[in-house]
């Protein structure tokens, strides 16, 4: 029930299609930052992990939110500083988050991509290791070295502490792990 | 008794005798555990509505807890008749690979946690990997493989030049003869690496030069105009402290996913938007008249501000 109210939104008729780049201006920051990224060779890296490590058992099954777009929830989650359910609402909303997460049209339908609930996010992160993390970082890292923006030449190495946070225990939270168990 | 971190987190006073009074008070309601533990172990063997993914699941956090346990006893009871841990201390139930940090904050109790590892160009900014490890180990641990991460992503690069990694900076702290030893065998000058703390020469003389690669037996490999990019980079090396404060803006100095696993990923995502971050300053210039002159000095180009959005997706 609580999936279908989420979704209800999408589920009342389709619409003209509309181009989310003509919503977001050029200089727009979330658009910039987004450009930098050299999705294709991202995606195809966690695809790559994803069907080694996690195999398709069945085609059954609802079609899965594309990997693009759940990466760049997780990456924007981290610019932006906000939850889970926080980016997962402003991908709903925000035409700079779409653009962001790849979505270059807008329609009023129940495409699957055009939403994400918090949980999709939390295992799609479950999902990724050490191993794939570092080659993340390190296509990230030799895009920008083959547009000669860096050089690896001078590096400098430091660290820093990264304390564990804690989750605080409110009624709230009980009442609403509770509801989702019943 | 054992303290954590530096002096000035207050004079450590600890009275003893109350926490050795409360610590057995605490073993003895804690002794029925392993009990209860064994008791649970089997009641989820016969639960028949669980799937085998729960009960693997179940059984797995449910030994790591009693493990734990057995091991929080174990150390508290050393610990309390003053006697020193063989090995880690666990200082989280739940993860541990959690350890206190001894390079934490100043004026506050001791920091829990992790301590993760940056290797960035010190002209933009760029991270170029990281690296979090299990506990809190040593300082110049982290230098290897942390050059060997940038190393794995130079090989990716198919286009232009051959790039090298040519020095290293860091804090007194990695300042390790063996270490030094294992960089000059890659070709790597350590010149940016300070042995006191003294600051480093930004302009050193001819002779300078030369006892810094005679030392670093690298003569004939490194020239003396990137033995002066070396010492710039060495003598710019508090910058570091702006791109770690760019990551603590981004929630790295807090970690919100569990074990060491969520504790990855969280870093590398921040560390992956603090790129991105990176690359829109240097496509619209925004960088430090210093930043700017380092990066003419490395011959990198700046780019058309116009090619930005470029569809390369």
């Amino acid at each position: 029930m609580r999936f279908v109210r989420y979704l209800q939104h999408w589920l009342s008729g389709t619409g003209a299609r509309l181009q989310v780049t003509d919503f977001v201006p050029v200089m727009h920051p979330i658009r910039q930052w987004a450009d930098t990224f050299p999705w294709a060779a991202l995606v195809r890296a966690l695809e790559q992990s994803f069907d080694t490590r996690f195999p398709t058992q069945s085609p059954r099954g609802r079609r899965p939110v594309p990997i693009r777009v759940l990466l760049a929830l997780e990456l924007l989650k981290h610019e932006l500083g906000g939850s889970d359910e926080e980016i997962c609402q402003r991908l709903r909303t925000d035409f700079a988050v779409m653009y962001a997460c790849g979505l270059r049209e807008y329609q009023v339908n129940p495409a699957q991509a055009h939403f994400v609930l918090p949980e999709t996010l939390c295992e799609f992160r479950r999902r990724i290791d050490e191993a794939l993390m570092d080659e993340l970082i390190a296509i990230q890292a030799a895009t920008a070295m083959e547009e000669g923006l860096v050089s690896p030449a001078h590096l400098v190495i430091d660290t820093f502490p990264s304390e564990q946070g804690s989750q605080r225990v409110t009624d709230a939270t009980t009442l609403y792990k509770a509801q989702k168990k019943r | 008794m054992r303290g954590f971190g530096r002096s000035c987190r207050g004079h450590g006073q600890v009275f003893v005798k109350l926490v050795r009074q409360t610590e057995q008070q605490l073993l003895a309601l804690g002794e029925p555990i392993p009990t209860f533990g064994l008791q649970a172990q089997e009641r989820l063997a016969h639960t028949i509505p669980l799937s085998d993914a729960q009960h693997q699941r179940l059984s797995l956090a449910l030994t790591t807890a009693m493990s734990n346990h057995e091991h929080i006893r174990k150390q508290s009871q050393r610990l309390t008749s003053g006697k020193k841990l063989s090995h880690f201390k666990v200082v989280n139930a739940y993860d541990p690979t959690i350890a206190p940090i001894v390079k934490g904050k100043s004026n506050c109790p001791a920091q829990f946690g992790r301590k993760p590892g940056i290797v960035s160009d010190p002209a933009s900014g760029f991270l170029f990997a990281n690296l979090v490890p299990q506990g809190n180990p040593s300082d110049p641990s982290y230098v290897l493989p942390l050059i060997d991460k940038v190393q794995s992503a130079i090989e990716r690069v198919h286009t232009g030049p051959k790039r090298r990694i040519h020095s290293v900076a860091g804090e007194l702290g990695i300042n390790d003869p063996t270490l030094r030893q294992a960089l000059h065998e890659r070709g790597i000058l350590t010149v940016g690496i300070p042995k006191t703390i003294a600051p480093i020469e930004v302009h050193p003389s001819a002779q300078d030069i030369l006892d810094i690669l005679n030392e670093a037996g690298l003569n004939r490999i490194r020239t003396p105009y990137q033995v002066h990019l070396a010492c710039a980079s060495g003598y710019s090396r508090p910058v570091v402290e702006s791109h770690i404060a760019s990551l603590l803006s981004r929630g790295a100095g807090q970690g919100r996913y569990k074990g060491l696993e969520g504790a990855v990923v969280q870093q590398g995502m921040t560390v992956m938007a603090h790129n991105g971050a990176v690359l829109v300053r240097i496509h619209h210039k925004q960088l430090s008249k210093r930043a700017q002159k380092f990066r003419r000095l490395l011959g990198l180009r700046s780019p058309k501000v116009n090619e930005i959005n470029h569809q390369r997706n």
